[in-house]
């Protein structure tokens, strides 16, 4: 019995290492504007690696107030098996060159003249990025979700973990932008049914609380 | 049980699968769960004006002409373009600077700047799920057999000649059934003297003697 529980324990991990592994081959060949290639996949499925970007998500939450739900997303991002991070390596440095207006900036060459906003606490992304090149990163979002839900796998997408990714310098130097896909082989989804105050209340800290209320007595009453 | 021809088998399985390919679209993921994008197929005749407009930018895009001389092409056999826009303002209040701005509420107050592709500035994240949401759909249309491919030239002409109202960004995926695929190794295209004289233009270089060296 306790073997096959164990068995089935790690079998659970090896197959989100996998699922990750099949869904960043799907986001690679998804399209790309101009068949240009500027998209990097990275994974992370080490529950060390995973805690890191979580506390540096939550170390950002509290530098703005429109931040405040980086720490229900770190909460999710901790049961997540594994987290699929997507860059974009064109949008901060090289502009498209075709002139489409998306940034406001009426054509390429002014986009490069313009003086990007500092790299401050309060900046996840360093704008103005060219918009035309970062669209890609949609296609290679969608390419990783639509191949979570052919294989069956509960995901979720956020730029919480994207921008605290880059900010942890665990990206290519010149990632202007990324966002993140997290997936769970779980019974139940991580990601959907959040009840409210979910950063403080989840079910490592009412474990937590649970365990800490009651074990002291446990321990004295029956030593 | 009536007979149904194959003409009209194709033509009215395509129409249904670019309504299928719009419903994906419609129920893709988004941020903020909020759906704000704005669809509209277009086919036949209609594709005419697209495809003349974006030719006529010749001039100053080769890869519209390229793109305009295909739909010439591709409208001879039965196909659908669907086409995705938004509104650029930001109403996510993320303010993560990737719009060159701050705080939403700078990017929303900043002035527009209208141009024939599209008006800006925008909110990458409207853009973001612009984008997914044109991606689901190609999904679909991958899945569903048809031939798919995404075009922004395409998107850029239907919003400049207001096929689609009332957007700021726009993309468009075309769709086709024809025997072969339409959309991929077009070498069809490419004479020999038009494939050597935009050569020459675009990639000057390449030609060249040595460094530097140009003679008139």
């Amino acid at each position: 019995m306790e073997r096959s529980m164990k068995q089935y324990e790690t079998d659970r991990r090896e197959a989100a290492r996998i699922a990750a592994r099949l869904m960043l081959a799907s986001g690679t060949t998804s399209p790309r504007v101009g068949g240009v290639g500027e998209c990097t996949i990275h994974i992370l499925d080490d529950e060390c690696d995973i805690e890191d970007l979580c506390q540096e998500m939550e170390r950002m939450a509290n530098i703005k107030k429109s931040w405040q739900f980086f720490k229900r997303d770190a909460a999710m991002l901790r049961d997540a098996d594994a987290i699929l991070l997507s860059t974009s390596l064109r949008s901060l440095t090289d502009p498209a060159d075709i002139n489409c207006n998306m940034c406001g900036k009426l054509v390429c060459e002014y986009l490069k003249e313009e003086e990007k906003l500092p790299a401050e606490p309060d900046v996840a992304f360093t704008g103005c990025l060219c918009i035309f090149r970062a669209n890609n990163i949609a296609y290679a979002i969608d390419g990783m979700v639509s191949q979570a839900r052919n294989l069956g796998i509960d995901h979720g997408v956020y730029w919480s973990a994207g921008a605290a990714a880059m900010r942890m310098g665990i990206l290519p130097r010149d990632t202007g932008f990324a966002l993140a896909v997290a997936i769970s082989i779980t019974e139940k989804s991580p990601f959907r049914d959040i009840p409210q105050r979910y950063a403080e209340i989840n079910q490592r800290t009412m474990n937590d609380r649970m365990i800490n209320r009651l074990w002291p007595q446990f321990r004295s009453i029956y030593s | 049980m009536p007979i149904i021809e194959m003409p009209d088998l194709i033509q009215n399985g395509l129409a249904r699968s670019v309504e299928l390919m719009a419903v994906a679209a419609h129920n893709s993921f988004r941020f903020n769960d909020r759906n704000t994008i704005r669809m509209r197929a277009i086919d036949g005749d209609d594709l005419e004006q697209i495809a003349e407009y974006c030719f006529s930018l010749g001039d100053m895009s080769p890869l519209a002409a390229r793109d305009g001389r295909h739909l010439v092409q591709l409208m001879k056999e039965p196909c659908s373009l669907l086409l995705i826009g938004d509104k650029r303002k930001s109403d996510f209040n993320y303010n993560c600077g990737a719009c060159g701005y701050r705080t939403c509420a700078e990017m929303n107050a900043a002035e527009e700047v209208e141009s024939l592709t599209a008006n800006g500035p925008s909110c990458m994240f409207k853009n973001i799920n612009m984008n997914i949401a044109a991606n689901a759909a190609a999904s679909m249309a991958h899945r569903l057999g048809l031939h798919c491919r995404i075009f922004s030239t395409l998107g850029f002409s239907a919003l400049a000649l207001e096929i689609i109202e009332d957007v700021d960004l726009c993309v468009s995926i075309s769709v086709s059934v024809a025997k072969k695929n339409p959309y991929f190794d077009r070498h069809e295209f490419w004479t020999k003297e038009h494939w050597e004289e935009t050569f020459d233009k675009e990639f000057p270089p390449f030609n060249r003697g040595f460094i530097g060296a140009v003679e008139d």
